[in-house]
């Protein structure tokens, strides 16, 4: 008997009027299988989830039945839905309900009346598997984002449920925290043999380990595979979820490859050696950097900061300059001081020592209307700090009344359908392109960007990129703090080692990846054997490409 | 329970580690003697003991509060008189009204009454941590007391949002410029609230989500419990209850009887004085007999 079994189902939500966002799908999911969902935002990924647990289920009209160990889902007590179906949301933060980690852990058991021994044991079980132990008692304020993510996946999990079902789990972590986050739920799936049905956007850390891979689109399920196959058809189809697909499976069907296509970087590798074991050519030229910058549009000299007085420092003697219309991007760990850099250089955080330049001019000597009214603007972490009305329209009213700059830079952004919606109405992708559209309204010249790739899918990525290229072309010059390697070895001009409080190196992305040879790209490190200065899945391919070439 | 919520990390303390039932009670002996003793030389055992514990507990640190309290104290003091004109010994008359030295001295007694209260109560919140408190009052008040736990969570997560959206208008130029107006300033304020408003709520949907998910609402709740009576916590109950008897019987003999006004009559102190005074020391002996046992074990490795 399948663990799930969903039969002929439709759904669409009341104010949709009969547009439906999920139409006719039919899946069987079996016990113990590690299952991938994906597609575009808004392609019913969440919907179908929220589907499979009653309590969650959005109201709207729905035909067709869930069967789940076959019963009608709707005559699954509550009960018993609430400790077999676990489900994981987005948003770490408020999915926690209480204060405490260890009263948090213990939150489900709580609302299931469980004894104080069984209790016990759940809660110290869960926290030992988890590695939970060393901050059992802490306030839960004070946790990092993957922590409190794991924190949520534990505390279903002492519920011992049979499913976990995970919606993007970790669009709001660091890449760090989300392949441990991740590495975690395959544990759980591997050694618990608990269901697993999960949508993420990073599909890198998980392709290659699911049992299958099912793709929607438009509401429908388009394909329904192993994952080894869904590249194939993906690439046939042309469609836009290829783009998602890890660098190993675009590098291969870019390259229009022979064989079977490699999931991993150790797959990729090996078909790399073994199609081309020493190449004719090796190597992508790649751009000397000036070590003379004339006119940076931002020079930053020994920044020293701390939040508090007796806390230790976080910026240590921070130095960079920032040719104008350029994008420079800045990578590096979590809590580096990455984004505490932008904070000071828009003088939310004051440094104690050095000094910061914007267009040669040192900062505290313009005073604000004239450095946010034209010359300086930064779009923060998350969104939605910016949006403060009831229309995204309004929200970019709030900026300038000129009816025509608006529609301009609406167009820039690609937002001119969602003008009249509530912000918090939008995907993340589309929040992110109208807070980008309010920043955008006070025409800086020097626009900071607080990782702007968080949370968004592969297709958004690029639409981004898009819209960064065309403010490039304006002059604007654009300094992104990012974890996203993939996106910055891709569209940046520049990129920057962000490490102990300090910028460490500064090069061009090509020699920059190139050179590392962990913290780098999936591309460089499945070809660095045999290429060098590939960094991207397109340098990849048209090193192939010009190797294909000089064979014949 | 501030202490829970600027999530600030507490010193090592052997009395906090006690059973949550122990810590109340304590306090609740503490505080509530407190407030009906007047006799200055059980106000002096209060503010000493009070004023050491407060000293383990909180550091260095804790002499700025200390030293913060002074000044309240001499103005309590002083002001009595202003009001209270009873009393045989005027040292001045202020226009026509007597300015007398028992009221000072009565104005003395409610001004360590007060310092004795804020000496405890700054104890209590390093003590009875928010989960203490739900741990002992979760199982007769379930709902109310998830209710304080989930308003713990929010008071500091809407703070650091605030934060968070005025730092981002300020890095679009809507910040409150140098020389705004004080409607621009509460304009400005309405935005940012009505900003985290939306964000709150759209946070509680999902909280509440959350909890649904997890069963909220489906079962009986259960209060899970971290903490548990052990020998030592029983032991230390039957001393307390030993010590607050013994000071209650004190006080039906009128060994607390203190008048200030309009003569000062003092009951003469007698063991009831060593009754108070030990109950008050229980938490300072407590963590002054784990200092030493755990010097001396140290000793022998």
């Amino acid at each position: 008997m399948a663990h799930f079994q969903i039969k002929d189902l439709s759904f669409s939500y009341p104010t949709a009027k009969g547009r439906k966002s999920l139409d006719g799908i039919n899946l069987s999911i079996e016990k113990g299988e590690y299952i991938v969902l994906c597609g575009k935002s808004g392609s019913g990924k969440t919907t179908l989830l929220r589907q499979l647990k009653s309590v969650l289920a959005p109201h709207g009209k729905k035909t067709g039945e869930i069967l789940f160990n076959g019963t009608p889902i709707e005559k699954v007590e509550s009960r018993d839905q609430s400790a077999k179906i676990g489900y994981v949301m987005q948003n770490p933060d408020d999915q926690i309900v209480t204060d405490k980690v260890w009263h948090e852990l213990a939150f489900g058991l709580e609302s299931l009346g469980c004894d104080q021994k069984t209790m016990r044991a759940r809660v110290a079980e869960m926290a030992c598997y988890f590695g939970i132990q060393d901050w059992f008692n802490r306030d839960v304020a004070n946790l990092s984002g993957g922590q409190k993510q794991l924190l949520n996946l534990a505390s279903i999990m002492a519920m011992q449920p049979e499913v976990l079902i995970l919606d993007e789990p970790t669009s709001q972590l660091d890449p760090i925290a989300a392949s441990d986050f991740l590495n975690t739920v395959r544990k759980i799936n591997i050694e618990l043999g608990t269901t697993v049905i999960i949508t993420e956007h990073r599909l890198e850390d998980i392709f290659p380990y699911a049992d299958r891979a099912i793709v929607m689109d438009g509401g429908k399920v388009i394909a329904d595979d192993i994952p080894r196959n869904i590249g194939k058809l993906l690439y046939e189809q042309k469609n836009d979820m290829f783009a998602a697909m890890p660098t190993p499976v675009r590098v291969f069907y870019g390259a229009e490859g022979s064989g079977d296509c490699p999931l991993t970087v150790r797959e990729g590798r090996t078909w790399l050696s073994k199609t081309y074991p020493e190449p004719t050519i090796s190597t992508l030229p790649a751009e000397e950097l000036d070590d003379e910058i004339e006119k940076p549009a931002l020079s930053l000299k020994e920044l020293w900061f701390r939040y508090e007085k007796d806390s230790p420092d976080v910026l240590r003697g921070v130095s960079a300059e920032v040719p104008t219309g350029t994008l420079y991007a800045i990578v590096g760990g979590n809590g580096a001081g990455k984004s505490t850099t932008l904070k000071a250089v828009c003088g939310i955080c004051k440094p104690y020592r050095g000094k910061v330049k914007v267009f040669g001019k040192p900062v505290d000597k313009y005073k604000s209307s004239e450095l946010f009214g034209g010359c300086l603007a930064m779009l923060p972490q998350d969104p939605k700090s910016l949006f403060v009305k009831k229309t995204v329209r309004e929200d970019l009213t709030e900026m300038t009344k000129d009816e025509k700059r608006i529609a301009e830079i609406a167009a820039v952004c690609e937002i001119e359908s969602l003008l009249g919606s509530h912000p918090y109405d939008l995907s993340g992708g589309e929040q992110q392109r109208a807070a980008l559209a309010k920043v955008l309204l006070t025409s800086p010249k020097l626009l900071l960007l607080d990782e702007p790739t968080k949370g968004i899918d592969s297709f958004f990525k690029e639409k981004l990129a898009d819209i960064l290229c065309k403010l490039k072309e304006q002059g604007i010059t654009i300094v992104m703090v990012s974890h996203d390697v993939e996106f910055c070895a891709k569209y940046a001009d520049m990129v920057s080692m962000f490490f102990d409080g300090q910028m460490l190196t500064t090069d061009t992305p090509r020699r920059f990846f190139g050179n590392n040879s962990f913290y780098t790209t999936a591309a460089n490190r499945m070809s660095r054997h045999v290429f060098s200065m590939a960094v991207t899945a397109e340098d990849v391919v048209e090193l192939y490409g010009q190797n294909m070439g000089a064979e014949v | 329970m501030w202490a829970a919520v600027t999530g600030k990390t507490m010193r090592y303390d052997a009395f906090s580690k006690c059973h949550p039932a122990v810590n109340f009670l304590f306090f609740v002996g503490a505080i509530g003697m407190s407030v009906v003793i007047q006799h200055p030389a059980y106000l002096l055992a209060g503010i000493i003991t009070g004023a050491i514990y407060y000293l383990l507990l909180n550091g260095k640190k804790g002499w700025k509060t200390i030293l913060g309290l002074l000044p309240m104290f001499m103005i309590l003091t002083v002001i009595n008189p202003l009001f209270n004109t009873l009393g045989a010994t005027p040292l001045f008359h202020f226009g026509s009204r007597p300015y007398t030295l028992e009221a000072l001295f009565y104005g003395a007694a409610l001004a360590s009454m007060f310092v004795i209260m804020m000496l405890w109560f700054g104890c209590y919140n390093k003590v009875l941590t928010s989960d203490k408190f739900t741990c002992l009052f979760g199982n007769l008040i379930p709902s109310i007391s998830l209710l304080l736990v989930m308003v713990f969570r929010i008071v500091p997560n809407f703070i650091r949002k605030t934060q968070q959206i005025i730092g981002a208008r300020k890095s679009i130029g809507k910040g409150i410029s140098e020389n705004a107006t004080t409607k621009e300033k509460l304009q400005d304020g309405g935005t940012v609230l009505g900003s985290l408003t939306s964000w709150a709520l759209e946070g509680s949907v999902v909280t509440g989500d959350s909890m649904r998910a997890r069963g909220y609402g489906a079962a009986k709740r259960s209060s899970f419990m971290m903490y548990r009576m052990t020998g030592t916590d029983w032991i230390l109950l039957a001393v307390m209850l030993v010590l607050i008897g013994a000071t209650i019987v004190a006080a039906c003999l009128g060994q607390f009887a203190a008048t200030f006004v309009p003569a000062i009559q003092l009951a003469p102190v007698s063991w009831g004085l060593a009754a108070y005074t030990c109950y008050l020391l229980i938490p300072t002996a407590l963590h002054i007999k784990e200092t030493i046992q755990w010097h001396i074990s140290r000793s022998k490795i």
